[in-house]
């Protein structure tokens, strides 16, 4: 028995790998193609089926007056509009989240968990509701196709997973050391950066590498609040797709776009193994 | 300790996210009470008429949101499970375990919209390897355009995205258990099966509810890979709500209507979530 | 310099957790709070420290307002029973924190900090991390940073309740040393537990507060001889004080028809009358001229042996001063130690005791 549920663990994992994996090894092979590779049907192997090219590649980094597809614009402006709208949203949910952790509240009938509910129902907003009011909020502001534009909004999708994980994460502090502070003559800001702080970077690490994920990834709002002065990545590569631009270039461009973050697939992946992860994520 | 000090830590988070937002909101509210459309753009005031609409004379809205709960539920569910069998065997024993864990986050590390475009070339009905593989067995589905298939290949794509975001929240929860149960279940003699039922699952029951209620609020979301997918397609096979809504309003430019569908989807949501994260508490907490 | 402590209430749900609450404490004195869990000493400690805000009453140290005064500003010093530590810091750190707090001069603060480790016994630990600490030594590390501090408030809340035996009675006589040194003449040590046997050990005044009331304040032998009502006879003892309904009447002391007594010479002053009768669990005896009682549970701790018996409807329990095992349900024969007994009114209130 232990050995059929050993061969099956096995198969199941080799599985699964292999359809993760399955869509990578198309592209990486489709993005060497061109258009005769393309349009005679399905091929796979360079060189055996096909006969490879590189204008995939080459053409992402010239800028459009060549023909090209210039996507390193996008990249920087993604990077740009990420980290800063996570930046801002750790510092400000860590902030919220330590209050909602450690007082209470109550204004009328709204307590604490109402409050942290209220944050984290931001997060059932479909991004179709509130495209049209941010449409014309930011048209209003002069802030539509805007690098600040997007960040501001960024801001609102971002927050309430900075103040769901660091409200968590600060439950499991000790109050006392708090406490401790405040009676060695901390006043409550100091407690706070002095001592909860210090203590409290995995957290603010885990909360960071969301933020940076579910910001990257964005699609819509990019899509819906930015036209021609801002571009980002996702909506480059999209627009790509509904233009007629070759599969390989489409491909070589998504390759190139996903690179990063596998990066931070193994950030997470050795935080977990510290077991930092574990943690701060119940 | 009831100072002052702890509106000062609160307040800037709260302010901006208020800030932001209620604009959005109290303007999406007024916006369902008018009647603007591409005829007449402008906020005009017609009462509940919308709503009337919605609520009697537009089956559409509902089928995508019966749609929406079948694409969302059938994919949180394929992915608990399969994402918790992963999370399970790159648990402890097994080689490679690293690359393996590594491997398997990398999916939801990746942008959804791309990864879908990739999917539709994968898809192609004559040029994609999927049908140029099945061609052996002498089918070649129509992945896109027919509406079963439809439903299909968008659930497939979701599974693919997410079952790893599901996977790292449960592998972190696996991590976190206390070893006492599992050395107390082996010195009892349980076989691995029984160690799962009666120490592992109930142990982890917080957990699993907790990331089976956050895939389903970003589940019901589903809107990129149906965009880039299928456009909604075939027909309406595969239009969710967020796939309707943004129709009407972005591109009909019916957008009174369209705010009236959003704040009905908003509250239905609210309601059904907040429902559902009670009754899956109460029933993984009882075993 | 004394803290006075005025009609403290604090009530934040259905039932107070401090309860009209009046206390004086003097400087270079330990006071003992001696409580059940859940009886109001946390919350007392932590009002003392400015944690908690009373709904009502007033705090007074050194002539002023302290309830003016924010925690920060307050010059106290708290000991918790969890080990509390800043994990981010190292043992000279620790104890550091609170005079850099202060801005004390660099020299000055070396001096102290390696006084305060010099005093628990932590020399040559200054570098380490807290993590790599055991508990009896985070504990003396947290005791360090508040000692360091010279407050003139040092609140213990359970501090040994941690700690295995062996080193909480080391560490007990530790503290008697250090609280009782020239320097400790000037503040006010309130060290909190639910043990009676500790509160005896330290010997110093005794506050017995049960469902956020104060019972009764004395020194320890005070206290100890003359509980001022059944609630504080059974919280200062341990096991606590057995106690019976009986009847003085016709010259006979009667807890049941088969427990009676011919009324000693020590009570021969009572009036007749229906009483609540203590004894504690050290004065009764295995005695085959005494009566039968069946055993209920039998403990065993360290060298004595806890029988838990019952008479028909009298129940008590004694302390054999021997290890032996007994079987449920087996009868042995108990005498009383007559010259040791208690007598309560029905309402509670001591009515006479042995050492008046």
């Amino acid at each position: 028995m232990p050995k059929l549920y050993t061969f099956l663990k096995y198969f199941c994992v080799i599985l699964w790998s292999c359809f993760v994996v399955a869509p990578f090894l198309w592209a990486i092979s489709t993005s060497f193609k061109d258009f005769n590779s393309v349009t005679g049907g399905a091929t796979y192997i360079p060189w055996l089926q096909f006969e490879p090219t590189l204008d995939g590649w080459s053409v992402l980094f010239k800028p459009g007056s060549q023909g090209g597809i210039n996507i390193i614009g996008p990249y920087f402006n993604s990077i740009f509009v990420t980290f800063t709208a996570s930046f801002i949203s750790i510092v400000l949910g860590t902030l919220s989240a330590y209050a909602l952790s450690r007082y209470t509240f109550k204004a009328g009938f709204v307590k604490n968990n109402d409050i942290t509910f209220f944050f984290i129902s931001q997060r059932i907003m479909p991004p179709v509701v509130l495209a049209i009011p941010f449409f014309l909020f930011l048209s209003t502001l002069g802030l539509l196709d805007s690098l600040a534009g997007l960040i501001l909004v960024y801001i609102v999708l971002l927050m309430p997973i900075a103040v769901w994980i660091m409200v968590d994460f600060f439950n499991r502090v000790p109050k006392e050391i708090d406490e401790t502070a405040l009676i060695d003559g901390c006043n409550p800001f100091q407690a706070f950066f002095k001592v909860v702080l210090p203590n409290s970077i995995p957290g603010m690490i885990v909360a960071g590498l969301f933020c940076i994920i579910f910001g990257w990834i964005d699609f819509f709002f990019a899509f819906i609040l930015t036209f021609t002065n801002v571009q980002l990545l996702p909506v480059k590569i999209v627009a790509l797709n509904s233009s007629i631009t070759p599969w390989w270039s489409l491909s070589a461009a998504a390759l190139v776009s996903v690179a990063p973050l596998i990066v931070v697939a193994f950030v997470v992946e050795r935080f977990l193994s510290k077991g930092n992860l574990s943690g701060a994520l119940k | 300790m009831n100072f002052k000090h702890k509106f000062v830590f609160l307040l800037p988070g709260l302010i901006v996210l208020i800030g932001i937002l209620i604009f959005p909101i109290i303007f999406t509210v007024r916006l369902s009470l008018s009647g603007w459309n591409s005829y007449n753009p402008g906020l005009d005031f017609v009462g509940i008429k919308n709503y009337i609409r919605l609520f009697t004379d537009d089956p559409r809205f509902w089928q995508s949101f019966f749609r929406l709960s079948f694409l969302a539920i059938t994919t949180v569910f394929l992915q608990y499970i399969i994402g918790f069998f992963l999370a399970h065997v790159v648990w402890k024993d097994i080689k490679f375990k690293r690359f393996f864990r590594v491997l398997f986050l990398i999916p939801m590390m990746t942008t959804p919209v791309i990864m879908t475009v990739i999917w539709r070339t994968f898809f192609h009905e004559s040029l994609g390897p999927l049908n140029d593989f099945l061609s052996i067995f002498g089918i070649q589905p129509a992945w896109l355009s027919s509406p079963g298939l439809a439903k299909i290949s968008i659930i497939v794509v979701e599974v693919w995205q997410w079952t790893s975001f599901m996977f790292l929240l449960l592998l972190a929860g696996l991590l976190s258990l206390p070893k006492e149960p599992f050395l107390a279940a082996s010195i009892d003699g349980a076989s691995p099966f029984k160690k799962f039922m009666y120490v592992t699952f109930p142990l982890m029951a917080p957990i699993s509810i907790g990331a089976i209620i956050i895939r389903l609020i970003e589940a019901s979301k589903i809107m990129d890979t149906v965009f880039v997918l299928t456009s909604g397609g075939p027909g309406t096979s595969t239009e969710t709500s967020s796939f309707y809504i943004f129709i009407k309003g972005l591109r009909e430019f019916q957008m009174g209507y369209a705010a009236t569908m959003s704040f009905t989807y908003l509250i239905i949501m609210i309601i059904s979530l907040t429902i559902i994260a009670k009754v899956l508490t109460k029933v993984l907490m009882k075993e | 310099m004394s803290l006075n402590l005025g009609n403290i209430i604090f009530k934040p749900t259905e039932q107070y957790h401090l309860n009209d609450i009046t206390l004086n404490f003097e400087p270079g004195k330990m006071y003992t709070i001696l409580g059940r869990t859940l009886s109001g000493k946390t919350t007392l400690l932590k009002t003392i420290a400015g944690l908690q805000t009373p709904d009502s009453g007033n705090i007074q140290f050194e002539g002023k307002d302290f309830l003016a005064i924010p925690v920060w500003e307050r010059n106290v010093a708290m000991v918790y029973q969890q080990f509390i530590n800043y994990p981010h810091l190292n043992v000279k750190q620790n104890i550091e924190f609170p005079l850099k707090q202060r801005k004390m001069d660099p020299d000055l603060i070396e001096k102290e900090v390696s006084d305060a480790i010099q005093k628990v016994g932590l020399k040559g630990f200054e570098v380490r991390k807290i993590q790599e600490l055991s508990g009896g030594q985070q504990q003396r590390v947290a005791l360090a940073r508040s000692l360091a501090k010279k407050a003139k408030i040092l609140l213990l809340d359970e501090p040994l309740v941690n700690l295995d035996y062996k080193l909480r009675e080391g560490l007990r006589e530790e503290f008697k040393k250090l609280f009782t040194g020239s320097e400790a003449s000037q503040s006010i040590f309130i060290y909190a537990s639910t043990d009676p046997l500790e509160a005896m050990q330290l010997n110093g005044d005794i506050i017995v507060i049960d469902e956020g009331k104060i019972l009764q304040t004395g020194s320890a032998k005070e206290v100890f001889e003359n509980p001022a009502n059944a609630k504080v006879a059974e919280i200062t003892n341990d096991p606590a004080m057995n106690l019976n309904k009986g009847k003085i009447e016709n010259n006979k002391l009667i807890f049941n028809n088969d427990i009676q007594f011919d009324l000693p010479s020590n009570l021969q002053s009572i009036q007749t009358g229906d009483y609540l009768v203590g004894i504690r669990a050290t004065d009764l005896y295995l005695d085959d001229k005494g009566f039968n009682f069946q055993v209920d549970i039998s403990e065993i701790s360290g060298s004595e042996t806890f029988l838990h018996l019952h008479n028909q409807d009298i129940k008590c329990v004694a302390t054999i001063e021997e290890v032996k095992s007994y079987e449920v349900d087996e009868n042995v024969k108990i005498n009383f130690d007559l010259s040791k007994i208690y007598l309560f009114k029905e309402s509670g209130e001591l009515l006479y005791s042995p050492y008046q």
